[in-house]
């Protein structure tokens, strides 16, 4: 039987797209690459994801698992070809809230997590941008994080348990409703994995409460510099706000012109800091980062008074990269993070860099904890630019890992960062990384040649994986 | 080959989408699907792949054109500004050049009805003599859906065709007629008509105009919507304001800059009616009535919302009316009415249909608003027969008689 005809016997015929426009439309996510996908899948079920697991592995095919496609890295782009497994009819939600739980499906939409939670007084905490798109299988794949991160932790602190089909087939579930489930922790393995070690089915979740009072500021100030220093002193200061996000010029003048949101588009940068928490605390946690904001040199600080205001500011922060559209056709970002106390030297680091490149750099990024997110406005079609970009790209990535930095804060690495993991790690620290992937996925099934870089493995011979001869699966 | 009309979604528009997703969460058929070839993004994907030649234009790319409802909601969450629903236009247009077998299809579906207004008229007469010997069960299969939720209508059908009175002391308004609203929602207009005269404007509804082209616009016929658009400028390009009754028409002439070289002229002053009243309100050349009336369900059409972005006016003259507007749905889906789609996607049609008339029922509320003709017709055909379901201009004129006649027994 042909790999086509399996897949339509075990999902139905309308559940395996094979039209080349079809095919176009999976080959990429959000990030710059392209793949080319052999098929496109949608089970609906975990057993029927085993069964295209075993599909899969029969025909020595790869899988690539994908939830709505917003990965920056080319995580779900099916670079090496395979099939695309689509994971938004995994879509069953069942909420407990005595326990503040839920067993969410894995292409269930992070905000519908939350908006189904509300009733119950209870959210889901984290929150990256995108989260009015991403799924919950997406948010465990890259260990996604937002803006709410600095104070709750990114998506593996609020994942208890996990139902995984591994490259067996087998659906197993890992960790549970204990605090600390006894063993080793493979659960906290495949968070962050990227879709390599295996399929997330369903993820058992920490819900949250809503907190009661919430406040937004708006601080803007005349240069990066005095905004990065006021993030400093504000943890220094034994606070942990909620958030503490900031975003340069280019970029509040890029936001401004689509949203209309008031943003001080003559402030050199502009932080948006959250507190949350009981009234009293909040009112003088506020003024305390007022006080420290303009002790710094802040022109002006704003307070949002009403939900529509607080709503307006968030979404100005939680739409920056779409609104990059406006200024080039396409951009390139990383998300390195640094030691918070690095900032001020790294940013100015960053914009030397895209200055002797000639480059448009735009910053928006989660500075509480350290988490830049240097974005390249560039046009492709201009010639020589990729080039440029890229090697900017590599020595931004230096400059913060020579401050002690890491590489991802939370996109993950995908294919876009793979090869920049070598100056993160040492081999050694890499064939780790690579033999456990074989552990659980000894015939490069799952999204291959992601996350780690080829020859990972010491005695590595020319990739994990055999290439599938063309045409052996049809 | 790739395109072949001016049409054409450029290359330029296509750039401008950078693939984020987040139109994906507000796309109703990406919603009721999850596919990707159902999603905004997606659709324009395909658009891409078709402007740079990798695969054909064929059954496949229209088929995913066509599960489109061209509702709009993409377009004001998208940070990159891409004009979906002028290339939405433009790819139907290409598909109808290219596609065999497409114009036929389509010519057949709308028995080329809606457009022509004699044709219109016809159907509006024999609509309401079969809706009074209850004989709308004989409508052919297809349109069922469309005459059960027509309007019940009483007597001749008229026109507001060259209509003109009023003082102008507020400035002229052009009425566009509208083919449906002029002849099966007629007491929209009498009501447009009534209120802006009382406003201070003086209403013209000039006999040169035609339908707005939204429908040929919306189903790739371009040449028609075109000549439609080129037709209106000439009707209308010397009023002050020009106002449509219905969300689609008022939508289309906003957009008519697209359509003919003109259209700037018309489409910078057109308003929808709910603009132009609640404007009057705010200005006090309408009265705000303070008698609370109770609850009113509203119902927001996509191309009042999502394409012009007007969400306060109608609930403004609600609130003028002395309602208490009930929201029912936050996103504001679409009701799945879209033109012709109920006729030609009628599964997608009628799950958006229901989902529509849930929300409204699980308000409790059995009054409801709807600003669009097509949006109104479908929720009667998903609706028990005791919502009363009414254009907000409607129940603000209700709303005033009632407290003028009310006035004048108190006497
Ligand atoms: C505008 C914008 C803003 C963003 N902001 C943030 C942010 O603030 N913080 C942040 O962390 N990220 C952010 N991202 C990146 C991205 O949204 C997140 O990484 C998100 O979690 C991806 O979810 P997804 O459902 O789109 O996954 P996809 O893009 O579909 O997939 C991402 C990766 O997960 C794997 N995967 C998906 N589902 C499964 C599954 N069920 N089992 C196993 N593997 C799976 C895929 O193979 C791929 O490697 C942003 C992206 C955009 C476009
Ligand atoms: S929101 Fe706009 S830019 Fe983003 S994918 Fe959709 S159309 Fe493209
Ligand atoms: S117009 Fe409506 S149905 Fe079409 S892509 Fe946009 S949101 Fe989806």
């Amino acid at each position: 039987m042909t790999l086509l005809s399996d897949l339509r016997q075990a999902l139905g015929n309308e559940n395996v797209l094979e039209e080349p426009l079809e095919l176009y439309i999976y080959s990429k996510d959000a990030s710059l690459m392209r793949g080319e996908a052999t098929f496109v899948v949608f089970p609906q079920s975990a057993e029927q994801v085993a069964t295209v697991v075993q599909i899969a592995a029969s025909h020595n095919v790869p899988i690539v698992a994908r939830g709505a496609g917003t990965g920056l890295t080319a995580g779900a782009s099916p670079t090496e070809g395979g099939i695309v497994m689509v994971t938004t009819a995994l879509n069953s939600l069942e909420i407990d809230s005595d326990n503040r739980t839920a067993w969410v499906g894995a292409g269930v939409i992070n905000l519908d997590l939350s908006t189904a939670a509300a009733p119950f007084g209870l959210h889901f905490a984290p929150d990256p941008s995108s989260q009015s798109a991403c799924t919950i299988g997406g948010n465990v794949a890259n260990n996604s994080g937002g803006a709410h991160t600095l104070a709750e932790g990114s998506t593996t602190s609020h994942v208890l348990g996990l139902e995984v089909v591994l490259a067996d087939g087998e659906i197993v579930v890992l960790g549970g409703q204990a605090p600390d489930s006894p063993g080793l922790d493979v659960k906290g393995l495949i968070v962050g994995s990227e879709g390599t070690l295996g399929i997330v089915t369903r993820a058992l979740v920490r819900l949250l409460p809503i907190e009661p009072e919430v406040r937004t500021l708006l601080l803007d100030f005349p240069t990066v510099e005095e905004a990065v220093a006021t993030v400093t002193e504000i943890i220094a200061a034994g606070m942990i706000p909620a958030a503490l996000e900031l975003m340069d010029q280019r970029m509040t003048t890029a936001v401004e012109k689509w949203l209309h949101a008031g943003l001080p588009i003559d402030a050199a940068a502009v932080l948006l800091a959250e507190v949350v928490g009981e009234r009293e605390s909040v009112e003088s946690e506020a003024s305390q980062i007022g006080e420290i904001g303009r002790a710094n040199g802040a022109r002006d600080v704003q307070v949002a008074t009403t939900e529509e205001h607080r709503a307006l500011l968030w979404k100005g922060r939680k739409s920056a990269f779409g609104a990059m559209a406006q200024l080039a056709p396409d951009y390139y970002l990383h998300d390195a993070v640094v030691p918070r106390t690095k900032l001020v030297e790294t940013m100015r680091a960053i914009y030397e860099i895209a200055d002797r490149y000639e480059l448009t750099l735009l910053n928006v990024f989660h500075a509480g904890d350290g988490n830049v997110h240097p974005l390249i406005a560039f046009d492709a079609s201009e010639p020589g630019i990729n080039e440029r970009v890229h090697k900017a790209g590599d020595e931004i990535v230096s400059a913060c890992l020579r401050v002690g930095g890491a590489l991802s804060g939370e996109h993950g690495i995908g294919l876009e960062k793979r090869d920049l993991m070598r100056m993160a790690f040492t081999e050694i620290d890499l064939d780790a990384q690579a033999r456990l992937k074989e552990v659980f996925d000894p015939t490069g099934l799952f999204n291959p040649k992601k996350v780690l870089p080829d020859g990972s493995r010491c005695f590595d011979f020319g990739g994990v994986r055999r290439e599938v001869p063309e045409g052996a699966w049809v | 080959m790739t395109w072949v009309t001016v049409d054409r979604p450029t290359s330029e528009e296509l750039d401008a989408c950078v693939q984020c997703g987040l139109c994906l969460p507000v796309c109703p058929t990406f919603r009721l699907t999850g596919r990707e070839t159902a999603s905004p993004r997606g659709r324009l994907q395909a658009m891409s792949a078709i402007d740079s030649g990798i695969v054909p234009l064929d059954e496949t790319f229209a088929g995913i054109i066509d599960f489109c409802l061209g509702c709009r909601a993409c377009e004001p969450v998208c940070p990159g500004l891409v004009p979906y629903g002028r290339m939405l236009e433009g790819a139907r247009a290409e598909i109808v050049s290219q596609v065999p077998g497409r114009k036929r299809l389509r010519k057949w579906l709308q028995g080329s009805a809606i457009p022509s207004r004699s044709v219109m008229r016809a159907g509006a007469g024999l609509l309401s003599l079969a809706q009074s010997l209850r004989l709308t069960g004989l409508a052919p299969k297809k349109y069922e859906r469309i005459i059960g939720g027509a309007r019940r209508l009483r007597g001749r059908p008229g026109s507001s065709i060259g209509h003109v009175g009023g003082s102008g002391e507020a400035g002229t308004v052009g009425l566009l007629s509208g083919c449906i609203q002029d002849q099966w929602f007629r007491p929209v207009n009498q009501a447009a008509i009534k209120l802006l005269e009382m406003a201070g404007h003086r209403v013209e509804a000039p006999s040169a105009q035609t339908c707005c082209g939204a429908l040929a616009a919306h189903d790739g016929r371009a040449a028609e919507a075109h000549r439609m658009a080129a037709t209106n400028v000439g009707a209308f390009r010397d009023y002050d304001i020009v106002v449509a009754t219905g969300a689609g028409c008022s939508a289309h002439l906003a957009g008519y800059g697209h359509w003919d070289d003109d259209g700037e002229i018309v489409g910078e002053v057109s308003v929808d009616i709910t603009v132009a009243v609640a404007r009057a309100i705010e200005d006090g050349r309408l009265p705000a009535l303070d008698t609370p009336r109770g609850e009113m369900a509203i119902q927001d059409p996509c191309h009042l919302r999502h394409a012009q972005g007007v969400t306060l006016e109608p609930r403004r003259i609600l609130e003028a009316a002395g309602y208490k507007v009930v929201e029912t749905d936050e996103v504001a889906f679409c009701c799945g009415a879209a033109g012709l789609y109920s006729t030609l996607q009628p599964e997608a049609s009628a799950q958006l249909g229901n989902q529509k008339a849930d929300q409204i029922r699980s308000t409790g509320v059995t009054r409801v608003a709807s600003a669009n003709p097509g949006c109104e017709m479908q929720l009667r055909s998903y609706l028990e027969d005791n919502y009363e379901i009414a254009h907000p201009i409607e129940w603000y004129l209700a709303a005033l008689v009632e407290e003028l006649e009310g006035g004048i027994t108190s006497e």
